[in-house]
């Protein structure tokens, strides 16, 4: 009966052990399961990717943007201090958010210009064959670091 | 401190002065721009401090001349200039302001000053291309569109109950500043975003084979359209308008002498005659209400009380159909009223228009078969037998064109304006704030300056680009920057619809004496378009 009780003992906290061992070891599982997963969803929503934009003036303004957001978006809600940008708030009905991309990143762009933003870049002052209008152009993952040259907006031969 | 706040005053006071009457006040005016022009870049800086730097720059320049040196016609004393539009004895007619406006641009050069018209502002007419794009590129936040007093004055003093009683509810024709880019931002976001129009594609097909079928129908024993086709083409255009600012089948294909649409129609075509003549000519109106007068303000009332039965029957639909449209859109966005407003400042500005664009494109395929088979075989390989979808204009590039050329050729609105916000120096003159400057897109349009070929109906030009000379600011059919046509999209949208739909339908022929053109006060043909319409 002792013997029985010291088994039993035993076998109770063994497997006691081993099922708080296993909790652990799930509670552990979990927490490897959940948070590498939940961190990625935040960072999907929230993916931050840089654009530089370098301006005529020689400046080079750094700014992050979502994913998702286009380069208008960026320039607005960074305060971005480029003169007269976006002037029709992303209806395309202005040539003021005009920029000029490398012809790499040009051609990588999921999305080519539409007939109206085709129609408004005829419009922009100093257009290439690499020209976009910022509020057309949508960020993704890939464009991290992206580089886009910002020309003159205002046309002035007196200055 | 003190004398700075007087200059400040002072200048304001010349400005309003400036708005009202003529060049009297600008000497006054030169020895004050210095304290003007510092006033400016202090209110600017916020928003443009490109403008501001401009306008410095512009005060320095000594080459620039006055405003006084701005060539153009004399006003003589008191007369001023307006009694040039009496008829028969001033030369200058309404009707031909077109040729006017060739005339002008002949005589004194790309820049000219119409001043010492009673009651107006004094305007100045650009008819060079590199300046109408510095004045768009300059422009601030709220441009000043040269707005229709009258209009003004029905929204703001007669019916001033019911466009003032919310804020910023007075639309976008005729109101100005912080209320109307308050306003716009509202609408303009819905209405302009890329892909407003697209989801209307099968239903302004819909209402384009009713047109379709109502002409065939309409044709006389020699298949040619009647002389009343343009009134065909406004319910077109009426019916198609409804449909997208209310939702609604109005239908007027249907529509007979004393029904609601007829009315509404009828009212249009008042508003438009009416403004022309009350615009252009002596505002008599001022001072007491000319029948004229009476007539166009009976119009509006229409066209207000028709819009706002509509709107009220849309929205008890919308809650219960739950579809999505541009005026459930605007109403969630915006509110009611805006809707209701937005509304009706497309019935004012977005019927007559968008007809008078497609009976001129149709007259002009008519004369020319070449470029309807063309046209006629891009549709069949992008359609391939089966109906209109949404995004299939965007595959027919001839078509696009074709409506861009009749446009720089025939533009259905000759000219469009800005009145100054600031001094500018254009065409090397200081031109005073408050001045009226029309951009002269008719003369620019067909001047061989900016297109090659350009008394050529040539719509290529607008697809190989290279091969053309062509300046993008000299033809601007629906303007340029934060005053763009806001119906746009939609008006685009109808005309390629309609024009795809005529020209798989028929073959058109013209077999009379060829039409003139005249200001009506959309640039139209002058007479019955009498098309011989061929079952293709």
């Amino acid at each position: 009966m002792f013997y029985r009780n010291i088994l039993k003992t035993f076998f109770q906290s063994r497997s006691s052990y081993l099922g708080r061992y296993n909790g652990v070891v799930t509670t552990i599982g979990n927490y490897r399961n959940v948070i590498p997963l939940s961190t990625t969803r935040l960072a999907l929503k929230d993916e931050k990717v840089k654009v530089v934009f370098k301006l005529a003036d020689g400046r080079r303004l750094e700014a992050q943007g979502a994913v998702g957001d286009s380069l208008l978006d960026v320039v607005v809600n960074n305060s971005l201090d480029i003169d007269g940008y976006g002037a029709c708030e992303g209806t395309v009905t202005c040539s003021t958010c005009h920029v000029v991309l490398k012809p790499e990143d040009y051609d990588r762009l999921p999305e080519e210009a539409g007939d109206e933003e085709r129609d408004m870049l005829d419009l922009a002052y100093g257009l290439t064959d690499t020209s976009r209008l910022g509020c057309q152009v949508t960020l993704t993952r890939e464009m991290d670091g992206l580089e886009v040259l910002v020309p003159e907006s205002v046309h002035d031969a007196r200055s | 401190m003190k004398g700075r706040g007087y200059a400040v005053k002072w200048s304001r006071r010349l400005c309003k002065r400036d708005l009202g009457t003529t060049a009297c006040s600008h000497q006054a005016n030169d020895s004050e721009r210095g304290g003007i022009a510092s006033r400016q870049i202090a209110s600017h800086r916020t928003r443009s401090t490109h403008a501001a730097a401009t306008s410095v720059l512009e005060t320095l320049v000594p080459s620039v001349k006055t405003w006084d040196e701005v060539p153009g016609p004399k006003p003589l004393p008191l007369l001023g200039n307006t009694w040039r539009f009496i008829p028969y004895i001033g030369g200058y007619s309404v009707e031909h302001v077109d040729k006017v406006c060739l005339s002008l641009r002949e005589k004194y050069g790309k820049c000219v000053k119409m001043a010492g018209l009673l009651g107006r502002p004094d305007m100045l007419f650009v008819f060079d291309a590199g300046e109408v794009e510095r004045v768009f590129r300059g422009e601030d936040a709220a441009p000043h569109r040269p707005s229709m007093p009258s209009l003004m004055y029905y929204k703001h003093t007669l019916r001033k109950d019911f466009f003032g009683a919310e804020k910023d509810c007075g639309g976008v024709i005729a109101v100005h500043g912080d209320s109307w880019s308050a306003f716009r931002t509202k609408v303009s976001r819905v209405a302009l975003s890329t892909g407003a129009a697209a989801q209307y594609t099968h239903q302004v097909g819909e209402v384009a084979d009713a047109f379709v079928d109502r002409i065939r129908e309409t044709r006389n024993p020699d298949l040619e359209t009647p002389n009343d086709f343009l009134n065909e083409v406004h319910k077109w255009s009426l019916e198609s308008l409804g449909l997208i600012a209310l939702d609604t089948r109005l239908g007027c294909f249907e529509s007979h002498e004393g029904s609601e649409s007829q009315r509404l129609i009828d009212a249009v075509n008042t508003f438009f005659l009416c403004v022309g003549e009350l615009e252009l000519t002596a505002p008599w109106w001022r001072i007491y209400p000319t029948t004229m007068f009476k007539r166009y303000v009976a119009a509006l009332d229409t066209i207000l009380s028709v819009t706002l039965s509509h709107v009220e029957r849309a929205l008890k639909e919308c809650s219960v159909s739950g579809s999505k449209s541009l005026l459930q859109d605007l109403v969630t966005a915006a509110g009611p009223r805006v809707a209701a407003v937005a509304a009706l400042d497309m019935f004012l500005v977005g019927i007559d228009t968008t007809s008078n664009a497609v009976a001129s494109t149709l007259y002009q395929l008519s004369l020319r078969p070449d470029v309807q088979e063309k046209l006629h075989t891009e549709i069949t390989n992008v359609l391939q037998g089966r109906p209109l979808r949404a995004g299939d204009v965007s595959q027919m590039p001839y078509l696009k064109a074709c409506i861009k050329e009749v446009l720089r050729m025939y533009p259905v609105v000759i000219g469009n304006g800005r009145q100054l916000t600031k001094d500018t120096v254009i065409c090397d003159y200081n031109i005073p704030k408050g001045t009226q400057v029309i951009f002269q897109h008719y003369v620019m349009g067909n001047s061989e300056e900016y297109f090659s070929k350009a008394s050529e109906f040539r719509p290529e030009r607008w697809i190989q680009r290279s091969h053309y000379k062509h300046h993008p600011f000299a033809s601007l059919p629906f303007g340029f920057g934060k005053r763009m046509c806001l119906g746009r999209r939609f008006a685009e949208l109808e005309m390629h619809v309609v024009i795809c739909k005529m020209v798989q339908a028929f073959k058109m022929e013209y077999h009379h004496e060829p039409l003139d053109y005249h200001v009506h006060p959309m640039y139209t043909p002058n007479g019955p378009i009498r098309l011989k319409l061929i079952e293709r």
